[in-house]
């Protein structure tokens, strides 16, 4: 018997065609035989090479009927803008959003997160027990420590979210910087199943990926929670300080009775560094005003050149 | 041997009996050659059913102010088949449109058609569309039409209609042009029109004697799915428009709706000058036949695909509030042509090609059910 769910597949493509034929190998039987209707949305984020060769070529030559849809992308977007261009293209009750087309998890893990989200969660997450780069666990203790809802992020491999959080997400609001966060955020119940990598592959980054994503965790941290309030309050505060302690010291210099032309180098200092203090909260502000900006006025997240549809059989 | 007639009509769709009838008033005497075994069967009633008021072309605004002219006199001659008592919503959809809001307001204010402003929220779920206008536009019901044709040319001694006809050649004999049927008979007339729609270019493809310029089209098989609307919705058709979305309308007057969706409908296309596709194969000889220089009828065939029904109700129900609902009936499979040059700047004009004169040859093909009257010039 098989499920009566109608499921949406959507992955992200950039220049990553090498691994595609193996993901859908893997992959497709499983949704096949588990799904009675079930889609697979192809977000091609400016691929360069021959991955949309890969997937044509490959869908024309499979035995399973299945109804593939791409979203090209105008140009390079990113991971972030790029699925949440494929996930409103989705018409599935539940969507599964594959950030990486890297396998390194038994296919079954995918049914296991669906019963998971049967069992009363919206949004399930599949993720790695594997060691995380440096960085990563830097930004993920960082940012759970500071967030300012109650969800706990962390590395994921893949996720399955409801629709019904989906519309709650485009309730909330327009602009959904980072996915993982908003989903974790909507109030609604979340899971995840961690899983042992099976081969030690590690996912190659473009270095344009890769600033993004530097790019992407400072939005986070300024969206979703108060560690830029934090520092701006440290900076500030030790600005006051120092002009405190500026200031005792210039009094003690008049009572002392030293002649107040030698104080000129005390007072540059202050000066320079009191401006200093300025710029730096002006940066932090700026920070601020950019993303109230996108969350304002970015109407358009992201722009797509062309949707097509590619048949089976 | 041959009979003889003023004019020879192919294809009895909306078309062919429109001109059929144009002519026969005229005095002329007509005959009409069809494949099928009635008026009608294929594209004139396989379709979304809708009289184009213009709101389909933002891209291209004559387009949009020559179906609006059209649109007057449509309804005014043939309003005793138009269903009209409904609210037809256009909206705009927040994500994937190549038309926000903003625009599709200005456009219809240029083009002069009725656009007033609603709220998606009423319609639509939160997130899905930036804007909702109520717009006029019309469904028309191809059965009655079909009835009225065949009542008015069926009384008409001048007018006469072949069906299940399988056509051989047409060969250009001095003034005239010769038709001979696979079954030997013949027909010659100084006048053939070609009105088959998706056999537009397999007709040409017969001829003989004139040079064949063959339409550039692509061919869809597509998919309309009727459906029995919840109460909400009877009285409700929604069109989220100009990129990847679905349509849901009142259709003609049979009290069901029709659903179509821009990805889903149609399921296979062939870039062949003569429509050639995978599921022509084993059926060559089979009841209806159909080959690449022969279509059958798609929605009798016994090969037509799959319902795309769970596809395009999704998608329909990602957009609409749940109180509209609806419910599957059918689906009615046609095979839709698509002039190649008319994707870019969707202006999809009627096109109607002289192929010969002294003894005249013409074609046309139209996806628009109220640009018929182009024709009256050339008959």
């Amino acid at each position: 018997m098989k499920d009566k769910k109608f499921i949406s597949l959507v992955i992200y493509l950039h220049n990553n065609g090498a691994c595609l034929k193996h993901f859908l190998d893997q992959v497709l039987p499983v949704c096949d035989k588990k799904f009675e209707q079930y889609e697979l949305i192809c977000v091609d984020d400016g691929c360069t090479d021959n991955t949309m060769d890969i997937l044509r070529e490959y869908i024309s030559k499979i035995q399973i009927g299945i109804m593939v849809n791409v979203a090209h992308m105008s140009f390079f977007h990113g991971l972030e803008s790029s699925m949440n261009a494929g996930r409103d293209l989705a018409i599935g009750d539940f969507v599964y959003e594959f950030d990486s087309i890297l396998v390194d998890y038994d296919p079954a893990i995918i049914l296991s997160v669906y019963e998971k989200l049967l069992e009363g969660n919206d949004i399930v997450a599949a993720s790695s027990r594997g060691k995380l780069r440096f960085t990563s666990r830097i930004f993920y203790a960082l940012y759970n420590k500071t967030s300012r809802g109650s969800g706990k992020i962390g590395p994921e491999t893949f996720r399955l979210v409801s629709r019904r959080a989906i519309n709650r997400i485009k309730a909330m609001g327009h602009y959904i910087p980072y996915r993982k966060a908003v989903y974790r955020n909507c109030g609604l119940c979340a899971a995840t199943i961690s899983y042992d990598s099976i081969h030690q592959g590690t996912g190659r980054q473009h270095s344009a990926a890769a600033s993004e994503r530097t790019s992407l965790a400072f939005d986070s941290f300024i969206y979703f929670t108060n560690v830029m309030e934090r520092i701006s309050t440290i900076v500030s505060g030790a600005f006051l300080l120092l002009s405190v302690g500026m200031g005792l010291y210039t009094i003690s210099d008049i009572f002392n009775k030293n002649k107040p032309v030698e104080g000129w180098l005390s007072t540059m200092s202050f000066l320079s560094l009191g401006f200093f203090g300025v710029f730096a909260l002006l940066t932090i502000i700026l920070k601020y005003l950019s993303v109230m900006l996108n969350l304002i006025f970015k109407q358009q997240q992201y722009l797509v050149s062309d949707i097509e549809k590619i048949v089976s059989r | 041997m041959a009979q003889h007639y003023d004019k020879i009509i192919i294809g009895a769709g909306l078309y062919g009996l429109y001109a059929a009838d144009f002519c026969v008033r005229k005095g002329e005497r007509v005959l009409v050659l069809e494949y099928d075994n009635a008026p009608f069967q294929r594209a004139t009633y396989i379709n979304q059913a809708r009289v184009h008021m213009g709101y389909h072309y933002p891209r291209s605004l004559t387009t949009a102010i020559k179906s609006a002219g059209y649109f007057r006199r449509f309804y005014e001659d043939f309003g005793f088949c138009i269903h009209d008592r409904f609210d037809q919503i256009y909206a705009t959809s927040e994500k994937f449109s190549w038309t926000n809001a903003k625009q599709f307001q200005e456009f219809c204010a240029a083009a002069g058609i009725k656009c007033l402003e609603t709220s998606p929220g009423r319609y639509f779920n939160p997130g899905m569309c930036d804007g909702a206008f109520l717009t006029e536009e019309y469904t028309y019901d191809a059965k009655i039409l079909q009835a009225y044709y065949e009542d008015r040319l069926k009384e008409n001694q001048n007018a006469e209609m072949l069906f299940g006809v399988r056509l051989h050649k047409i060969e250009k004999d001095g003034r005239i042009f010769r038709i001979t049927l696979e079954d030997k008979k013949t027909f010659d007339a100084p006048f053939v029109l070609n009105a088959t729609y998706a056999s537009v270019n397999q007709i040409i493809h017969k001829t003989d004697g004139i040079e064949k310029t063959f339409f550039d089209i692509k061919y869809e098989l597509c998919e309309i799915i009727l459906c029995r609307p919840s109460q909400l919705l009877q009285d409700t058709g929604i069109t989220v428009m100009d990129g990847p979305f679905f349509s849901i309308m009142p259709f003609g007057k049979t009290g069901l709706h029709s659903l179509t969706s821009v990805t889903f409908t149609p399921h296979v296309t062939s870039y062949e000058s003569i429509p050639s596709f995978g599921c022509q194969r084993g059926i060559e000889t089979e009841y209806m036949g159909c080959s690449p220089g022969k279509l059958g009828n798609c929605n009798t065939c016994i090969h037509k695909p799959d319902s795309a029904w769970p596809y395009m109700s999704h998608l329909a129900d990602k957009f609409l509030k749940p109180e509209y609902a609806y419910s599957y009936v059918e689906s009615l499979y046609s095979m839709k042509p698509i002039l190649k040059s008319s994707e870019v700047d969707d202006s999809r004009p009627t096109a109607i090609r002289v192929m010969s004169t002294s003894p005249t040859f013409i074609s046309v093909l139209s996806g628009k059910i109220n640009t018929v009257y182009d024709l009256d010039e050339y008959l």
